[in-house]
């Protein structure tokens, strides 16, 4: 042993000197606000507006990937049951992502529940991703290194300032209608589809964060004829189970929320679209006042801002 | 794993294998490297690995029953009177080119089998039907052992020598295992010799400060070529080359001449992390580049561009075709009849051709690959054809082969022969590497470059720029090799206060400008699909 320590010790030291210099850099590199025009990426930007809104103001926090901001509309539940929720979600989201997202948004909120819709639970991803993407959490010049490009004066020592909210609330509006068939779908098994090793270690990390910050994490399959399987569901429904989670399944609940799939899909069943979401989003909200005594905030003085939101979410779905 | 780039090998395998490389005794660091290697090699092919193991065993027993029938020889030869040595000789020598043949045959049929049964069962069903005769036969589809290319030469360079009586059989099939799968060259080479690795690796030398810092600076050479230089080149070639037809001639030669680097700094720099990798743990592998761009010829190129493939070329097919009973025939009475140049032409012709025949043919199974080994077939004997002729032409012309313009005017003439050849590489099958090549010459125009057209292309100006700062060091540091001087033994003399600023600019430098992350894709090591 004796003989390894100026060898380790030389080692240490140079990687901790690494380490001080990267999370230097990182703090350069960062983007000191949640605009586009600041670095934040496209498929990034709109989950990343929860970062503008008021601190510890918003009580529903949604993350997953497509199948989440496609089928639940915060401005609706903002609208007919007046408690605040945002979507943290993104296009194929991977698990280590949505654990990415929700640890950000514990940051700065304090959400009653953190709904997980289950679609990216499936979703296998390598172990150099995951190990890419811790890096990346630790060291955001990792995230942020193409921003070397438009680095401005303003990057050195200016302090983060928050200031873009997206107007859905990470929702995405599509009214495309596209027919799906519904052959197959949901058909009756015991069988239960694997969870692959990584994510599930993932899902435990999600489980102990919300824990830890006070908010219950509530289990949404949202419906999806391509996506979503009777295998699956008995899987998260088992997961459920042995982590005294709370699981709702929206395919198996026709009477709850009625999807025609002639018209509330814009994609062939993969994604709902603004029809479905509506239906979904109805049920969803009544839910989650009724299970969760979330309050209505319809009137106090402090959301003025979403209620200006909610005029412009109207001109939108309006077309 | 995927990529000897990756996070998961860099960051996790490499160090976990170097901690416990240092924990163990130096009689059982063999096993540490010999575990990795297999680990690694399960997590690019997974059951494959049986493969890579079935292969080597019979490897092994062909070495031993080689070398068993050469012991056998021997002791016959040493108790046999003298005019029966011959007959001894002759029958062992037949039954050792046999035991070789069916040895080689194995390695190199699987590999025929797996890589090119598609290629060759297509092409064969095209002829079919050319000839309208009503018969298909089946297209197989195998799952390719990473590295296999580079491992069945290895294969068969030490079952040669074994043959040849270079080396002896390895009777540890523990130290064959390793010689043939050591992880950091299993999946691009270089392609070693057993001689230069198997007792290295055996050896379980210690890992050192030293090693473990100029292993480091070797890797973070390797990833800012493939990382800052190559992955960034790709957003214009992938956008060039599969989609040429909307593309006029500039724009094509801008896309060859920077496929052309980008194989370079790919190939390259990926040889830099995996010959770092090893001089980590004390294994010093041969150099596989060596400037190739400062060639003044094509041969020269050759020489010093993917060096382990032409070494093995020209010592395990050239020299045997051309030292064969036939050959030699023909040279004898080729050079009565043609003189001292042009006589031994006629065999090397022969064999240079079956040489550039399978280093197409290795690349991959493409006509566009027997295609780029025609064509430096063709650009090597057109050189020793046409050497005397330019001979006396610069003489004629009273120019000065070895001043700087002629010797700047033949490495830029090289460079441009290369170029051409890497677009029918690149190139998404022959047709299209033809077309492309016809845009370039007919429809040349420099009027992209003027009009700021070549930024759509997937690179802006940054990207640019910054491509050009990362190939002008890398041109910088390859001067400096031309002229003996190795830069990381220069920093490494500097004083601490030097030497790791240096170090830490060139890792910001990678962490920095690296193409990776949103708005780029990864790219895998181009020479591991190979």
């Amino acid at each position: 042993m004796k003989r390894n320590l100026p060898l380790l010790a030389r080692s240490a030291c140079f990687l901790t000197l690494l380490c001080a210099l990267l999370l230097g850099v990182s703090y350069l590199f960062m983007p000191k606000n949640n605009h586009k025009s600041f670095g934040v990426s496209d498929g990034e930007l709109l989950a990343n507006g929860i970062l503008g809104e008021k601190e510890h103001s918003i009580d529903v926090l949604v993350i997953g990937d497509s199948e989440a901001y496609s089928s639940i509309s915060p401005m609706q539940m903002w609208d007919e049951r007046g408690f605040t929720s945002y979507l943290c979600s993104t296009p194929a989201q991977p698990l280590y992502d949505s654990y990415r997202f929700l640890r950000q948004a514990l940051g700065r909120q304090s959400p009653k529940v953190v709904v997980l819709e289950t679609n990216a639970i499936f979703r296998p991803y390598k172990l150099n991703d995951y190990l890419l993407s811790r890096a990346k959490n630790l060291f955001s010049v990792l995230r942020y290194h193409d921003r070397w490009k438009a680095l401005s004066v303003n990057d050195f020592g200016k302090q983060l300032d928050y200031t873009f909210t997206d107007d859905l609330k990470g929702f995405r509006y599509n009214p495309a209608v596209a027919a799906a068939s519904t052959k197959g779908y949901m058909q009756p098994t015991d069988h239960q589809a694997a969870i692959p090793a990584l994510n599930e270690a993932c899902l435990q990390d999600m489980l102990a964060l919300c824990r830890d910050s006070g908010a219950q994490l509530l289990l949404v399959s949202t419906p999806s004829t391509l996506n979503w399987n009777r295998a699956r569901h008995n899987r998260i429904a088992a997961f459920a189970e042995k982590n005294s989670l709370t699981y709702i399944d929206l395919n198996t609940m026709p009477d709850e929320v009625p999807i025609d799939w002639a018209r509330d899909t814009r994609d062939r069943g993969d994604h709902l679209n603004y029809a479905g979401a509506v239906k979904v989003t109805a049920f969803l909200g009544q839910y989650l006042q009724n299970a969760y005594d979330l309050p209505n905030r319809r009137d106090a003085a402090h959301y003025h801002s979403w209620n200006d939101a909610l005029d412009r979410y109207r001109n939108i779905i309006k077309g | 794993m995927t990529s000897y780039c990756s996070l998961l090998y860099l960051a996790v395998f490499l160090p976990a294998v170097v901690l416990i490389h240092r924990i163990l005794p130096q009689r059982l660091r063999w096993a540490a490297l010999l575990a990795a290697s297999y680990a690694f090699f399960w997590s690019v092919s997974g059951k494959l690995l049986v493969f890579l193991l079935l292969s080597t065993v019979s490897i092994h027993h062909f070495g031993l029953w080689l070398t068993v029938e050469q012991q056998s020889r021997d002791n016959q030869l040493a108790s046999a009177a003298p005019p029966d040595r011959k007959k001894i000789r002759q029958r062992f020598t037949r039954r050792l080119r046999a035991i070789l043949l069916l040895a080689v045959l194995v390695q190199a049929g699987t590999l025929l089998t797996l890589k090119y049964a598609a290629f060759f069962s297509t092409n064969l069903n095209h002829l079919l039907n050319a000839l309208r005769l009503p018969v298909n036969v089946p297209v197989p589809s195998f799952l390719l052992p990473i590295g296999i290319s580079f491992y069945t030469l290895q294969a068969v360079s030490y079952l040669t020598d074994v043959y040849r009586g270079a080396i002896r059989a390895d009777r540890n099939l523990a130290r064959l295992m390793l010689f043939l799968g050591f992880f950091p060259q299993i999946m691009e080479g270089p392609i070693c010799r057993y001689g230069q690795t198997a007792d290295q690796l055996w050896a379980g030398r210690p890992v050192t400060w030293q090693g473990l810092t100029f292993g480091m600076q070797r890797i973070l050479y390797g990833m800012i070529k493939k990382i800052v230089i190559a992955d960034r080149l790709n957003l214009l070639i992938k956008t060039v080359f599969n989609d040429y037809t909307n593309f006029s001639g500039g724009i094509i030669a801008l896309a060859t001449v920077c496929y052309t680097c980008q194989l370079y700094m790919d190939f390259s720099g990926t040889m830099d992390v995996v010959i770092g990798s090893a001089e980590i743990f004390g294994v010093r592998l041969p150099e596989n580049f060596r400037q190739p761009f400062f060639s003044r010829s094509i041969s020269e190129f050759w020489q010093r561009w993917h060096i382990s493939l032409g070494a093995w070329l020209k010592d395990y097919v050239f020299y045997p075709l051309s030292m064969s009973g036939p050959l030699k025939k023909l040279t004898g009475a080729a050079r009565r009849r043609l003189g001292n140049h042009y006589g031994p032409l006629i065999s090397g012709t022969v064999a240079l051709g079956v040489v550039w025949l399978l280093n197409g043919l290795w690349h991959g199974a493409g006509w566009h690959y027997l295609f780029f080994g025609f064509y430096h077939f063709v650009l090597i004997l057109a050189g020793s054809l046409f050497e005397p002729v330019a001979q006396r032409l610069t003489a004629f012309l009273h120019i000065d082969r070895t001043c700087l313009p002629y010797r700047i005017f033949q490495t830029v003439r090289t460079a441009l022969l290369v170029c051409v050849g890497e677009l029918f590489f690149r190139a998404n099958g022959l047709r299209a590497g033809l077309a492309m090549f016809r845009t370039m010459v007919t429809d040349f125009s420099v009027e992209p470059f003027v009009n700021g057209g070549f930024l759509s292309l997937g690179m802006d100006k940054y990207d640019f720029f910054i491509t050009l700062v990362a190939v002008g060091l890398v041109f910088a540091v390859g001067l400096l090799r031309e002229r003996g001087l190795s830069l990381r033994e220069a920093v490494a003399q500097r004083p601490l206060a030097v030497r790791w600023p240096v170090y830490y600019a060139a890792f910001l430098f990678l962490v920095i400008f690296g193409a990776y992350g949103v708005g780029y894709v990864p790219v895998d090591p181009i020479y591991a699909a190979f």
